[in-house]
């Protein structure tokens, strides 16, 4: 097999390098173990949320503050932007409206009614909810379990918010005794089931300028199901933030994967990455596991998009040591395990900082800083210098970086003659 | 203060000694209350492997030891069936053991009434095949594993059935005399915040590894050795017996599956008190280690706590009392009853010391048979033949649990994935007033399992958040206060997690990032540095719970730990 670049991984990063790549026309071919953070996030664009646990407002420009060896100051403000750009125009593209501006930061309501401050917001989720918004009347849908409409209300209350809590019946459905999100959101899908939903819920949200669900209004037809219900329900809509996996998050791993099939992408999934081949320091082919044998991809550039230890980029070895785990790369480790990990759960863990260090064309570097191997790329949550759920960082890096490294690997123009 | 209580004996201790020495009484128509300063277990019964002895772990060294396992070993399995998990057990001889030892191994075991049964290698791998290929050896003996929280649970029931109390959360602070005799028992309610006298004719001191500790207190010195033991909790069985190195009995040599994960055993190192339980991260690479010797892909594997125990062990004023830092293995791991009328002119107290989780019914006759002569009670004793209640249930089996839940109408609704855990038993303990998560960590094994407690966590919120009864349908209500939901559920995070710096690596780190993006990512829940509000509030640090020897693992400390990485595990 063969491609001028191989995209490993199939999180927020590798899926935006491997669209921005094809699109500038490189023939991409993408490796991936699973899913990703699109599964595993809120379902929402971070871009830089919190510094030093103190809530941003204005990303752009906190982000033009931070420390050198920050993703966002290698890949440059201006990738920043740009990526952000194409994600809206990409996202649109595919019926995923977002709201927002790279300017400032709004809220997110999350499950727990918390207020998490996020930059672009999906259509369903984007309506405003604050102290002062009126009532608002959290409604779970009856025997759905990953969403407790009393919790959300109460912690919408220590906002300030004017929040009740309610459960909508759902109507007969054919479902399991036991139903993910996955399957309540493939049922809001169709047509007749949203109509019967539709009057329980306006019912149960009766009095209330409001409503906020569980973010499983729908998940293969965009947003529609969504807009649709609203239309029904005759009130505003908002989705929470819930567990994973993330309904907006399979939306939006749809549009990509439609994106990457439109642009004639092919895509191993399931198989991880294994290892490289080399021919002195450049890295020639990709090996990954495949049903009966290790396939070899050959290629003329990597991207590396494996995410950090949470995302299996990075093992973190009972030693205290750090291993990349496809090219071998150096990665800084800790003097031993202990160091991992902080003594409070919901404070930070260096371990979630830990990455591969790269030079300002993204390719990892040695302790001296030299370049690695030239024709090596890393993007998103493997990149050193940044704890993407500590700062709320993770969209805004992995598209800032995969622009970047789009910008760097794009085809030299053809000379005209 | 209280009224005084007056009673017959006073026991001080609920773990499984004093327990059975209430039941014992109880049996024989005395009078008798316990007095616990946590709840039962906390101590040693609660932190341990949950192995039944057959003994042949003392076979070569301590035939007496020996000899009581396989007596208690079998009176167990008669009495308390309901708590034990009949898997069998090896002891294998890896390449490079010493035959010679086997031979004493066996030797020994005949000589203590312990039945093996020899095995080839290949018979030995057919029966645990992921032993390692060079084991030249086995021998199987009857061991099993045995959940000391269910014995705990059924002795306490049959003895307040018959008419004992049992008084958790009051530690005793010291006692009233009269010359040569105590004549009453004081306590700390922890509860009321105060102290209450229990007036009685005699004292039990069943503390375990703290009998020093209430000897001082009623003016009788008690030499304990404090002989901690580091365990390690992986995330499945592995084995499916007990799995012994046959070998002297040193670090990291036995395998002991219970429920869902295995657990590996141990160091044994004398420390200054019993209430030091920290888990050095050495202690955990040396247990993962020595056990991967016999079961090579426990290397590989997912440590997911850590804990350690402090053995009851007794030092006779005669011996040797060595330093601290020592090996504890030379010990003897009988017991002893003191009588400190002879002893120490002290008239009405009697001490049980040393013993074993397994032998604790036998210790309980010997110390109410001397009891009993001195009270004039002629009732024999008769704890060995009366079954406890459930054990018509018949041995504990692994899938029951599932079993009851595919039954259960209201399957589906699992709260908890790891441990089986549905809705209508969370709703059940929040309707008989439950408030805590904590709390419902320790009544329903909440939160135990591989995941570290990301889902059950946070959908047992929202159900305390609820109340008790199923959400209203239709129209917005408003509900009834439900206090601070966000900070239970921040305080409950925060206690899963102490303990983790020890066994966070490979894909218990990958976890704990995710588990991270979850409550910090999505939830944006951040650490508000509240202090142990557990402690403001006067509450033990952590109380254990019930559950399995497994989950409480970890869990509690009494005690302070000394700020290392401490073994505030937990599941």
């Amino acid at each position: 097999m063969r491609a001028d670049v191989v995209v490993v991984g199939a999180g927020p990063a590798g899926l935006a390098a491997a669209v921005r790549l094809a699109e500038a026309g490189r023939q991409v071919r993408v490796i991936a173990r699973g899913n990703g953070f699109t599964h595993w996030g809120a379902g929402a664009v971070d871009v830089l949320g919190r510094l030093g646990g103190e809530r941003v407002e204005r990303p752009l420009e906190a982000a033009a503050r931070l420390p050198a060896e920050h993703p966002y100051r290698l890949a440059g403000e201006a990738a920043l932007r740009d990526g952000l750009d194409w994600f809206l125009r990409f996202a649109a593209a595919a019926g995923l409206d977002h709201a927002g501006d790279p300017e400032r930061n709004r809220d997110q309501v999350t499950a727990l009614g918390t207020l998490r401050p996020t930059c672009l917001l999906p259509a369903p989720a984007a309506h405003p909810v604050a102290a002062g918004s009126g009532r608002v009347a959290v409604v779970n849908f009856e025997g759905f379990r990953d969403f407790s409409a009393a919790l959300c209300a109460a912690g919408l209350r220590s906002a300030g918010v004017d929040a009740v809590a309610a459960t909508a019946p759902l109507p007969a459905w054919d479902h399991a005794r036991y139903f993910t999100a996955v399957e309540l959101a493939r049922a809001v899908d169709d047509d007749g089931f949203r109509r019967r939903l539709a009057p329980g819920l306006a019912q149960a949200a009766a009095g209330a300028a409001v409503a906020v669900v569980p973010a499983v209004l729908g998940v293969s037809t965009g947003h529609a199901a969504w807009a649709d219900l609203e239309r029904q329900a005759g009130m505003p809509l908002v989705e929470a933030a819930t567990v994973p996996p993330s309904i907006p998050g399979l939306r939006l791993f749809a549009a990509y994967r439609a994106r990457l099939d439109a642009l004639g992408v092919r895509w191993q999934f399931g198989f991880p990455a294994v290892g490289v081949e080399w021919d002195g320091d450049r890295v020639t082919a990709v090996r990954s596991e495949g049903a009966s044998r290790v396939l070899v991809t050959r290629c003329q550039e990597v991207v590396l998009a494996t995410g950090g230890v949470a995302g299996h980029g990075i093992e973190a070895n009972r030693d205290g040591t750090l291993a990349e785990v496809v090219a071998g790369l150096p990665v800084e480790g800790f003097p031993d395990r202990t160091a991992f990990v902080g003594d409070r759960f919901l404070g930070e863990h260096p371990l979630g900082a830990a990455g591969v260090r790269v030079d300002a064309e993204l390719r990892p570097v040695h302790a001296s800083g030299s370049p690695v191997h030239p024709n090596v790329r890393c993007v998103g949550g493997l990149l050193a210098g940044h704890d993407p759920t500590v700062e709320g960082s993770r969209e805004g890096v992995a598209l800032a970086t995969a622009t970047r490294v789009a910008e760097l690997l794009a085809p030299a123009p053809t000379p005209v003659s | 203060m209280r009224p005084p209580l007056e009673t017959d004996v006073v026991v001080v201790g609920g773990g499984v000694t004093g327990m059975a020495v209430l039941r014992d009484l109880a049996l024989r128509g005395v009078r008798a209350v316990l007095v616990e300063r946590f709840d039962l277990g906390t101590g040693t019964s609660g932190r341990w492997h949950g192995l039944l002895h057959s003994g042949a772990r003392y076979a070569v060294r301590d035939q007496e030891s020996a000899r009581e396992c396989i007596e208690e070993n079998t009176v167990l399995r008669r009495i308390a069936p309901h708590t034990i998990e009949d898997i069998g057990g090896l002891f294998v001889l890896l390449p490079g053991d010493d035959e010679g030892y086997a031979g004493q191994f066996v030797e020994g075991c005949r000589a203590s009434g312990i039945p093996t049964e020899e095995l080839t290698a290949a018979e030995a791998r057919r029966r645990e095949p992921l032993l390692v290929p060079g084991v030249k050896l086995a021998f199987a003996v009857p061991d099993g594993g045995i959940d000391s929280w269910a014995l705990l649970r059924s002795m306490a029931a049959d003895a307040e059935a018959r008419g004992c109390q049992v008084l958790v959360r009051h530690p005793m602070v010291g006692v009233e005399r009269d010359g040569d005799r105590i004549t009453a028992v004081r306590v700390h309610d922890r509860v009321a915040g105060e102290d209450r006298l229990i007036g009685c004719q005699w004292v039990v001191n069943a503390a375990g590894a703290w009998a020093g500790e209430v000897g001082r207190m009623a003016g009788v010195p008690i030499r304990m050795i404090a002989g901690k033991g580091v365990m390690v909790v992986m995330a499945s069985r592995y084995v499916r017996g007990v799995v012994n190195a046959c070998r002297k009995p040193a670090d990291g040599d036995i395998i002991v599956p219970q429920h869902e994960v295995a657990i590996l055993g141990t160091t044994s190192v004398q420390v200054d008190s019993p209430d030091d339980i920290a888990v050095a991260p050495a202690d955990v690479d040396r247990m993962v280690d020595m056990c991967a010797q016999m079961v090579p892909s426990i290397a590989a594997g997912r440590v997911l706590r850590a804990f350690a125990g402090s053995r009851p062990l007794y030092q006779p004023e005669s011996a040797d009392g060595g330093s601290g830092g020592g090996d504890t293995r030379e010990v003897s791991r009988t017991f002893t009853v003191l009588d400190h009328a002879s002893r120490d002119g002290l008239a009405n107290m009697l001490s049980i010391v040393g013993g074993k989780l397994t032998t604790c019914r036998q210790m309980a006759e010997a110390l109410v048979d001397r009891l009993a002569e001195r009270m004039g009670v002629t009732e024999p004793c008769r704890t060995a033949t009366e079954a406890l209640p459930g054990a018509d249930h018949g041995p504990h089996r692994l899938a029951a649990p599932l079993a009851a839940v595919e039954r259960d109408a209201a399957y589906g609704e699992l709260v908890c994935e790891c441990e089986l855990v549905t809705r209508s038993q969370v709703r059940a303990a929040v309707g008989a007033g439950l408030t805590e998560l904590e709390d419902l960590r320790r009544k329903l094994r909440l939160g135990y399992g591989p995941c570290q407690a990301a889902f059950c966590a946070w959908r047992a919120a929202g159900m305390l958040a609820e109340g008790s009864g199923e959400p209203r349908r239709g129209a917005p209500v408003e509900r009834e206060g439900s206090g601070e939901p966000l900070a239970g559920l921040e305080r409950f995070l925060e206690e899963r997690w102490r303990g983790q710096q020890a066994t966070t690596w490979g894909d218990q780190a990958r976890q704990a990032l995710l588990n991270h993006a979850i409550y910090r990512g999505i939830f944006d829940l951040r650490d508000a540095g509240r202090p142990d509000e557990a402690a403001a509030a006067g509450r033990a640090p952590t109380e254990p719970g019930e559950g399995d020897p497994t989950t409480r693992a970890g869990d509690e400390l009494v005690g302070e730990s000394n700020g290392r990485t401490s073994s505030k595990a937990g599941g």
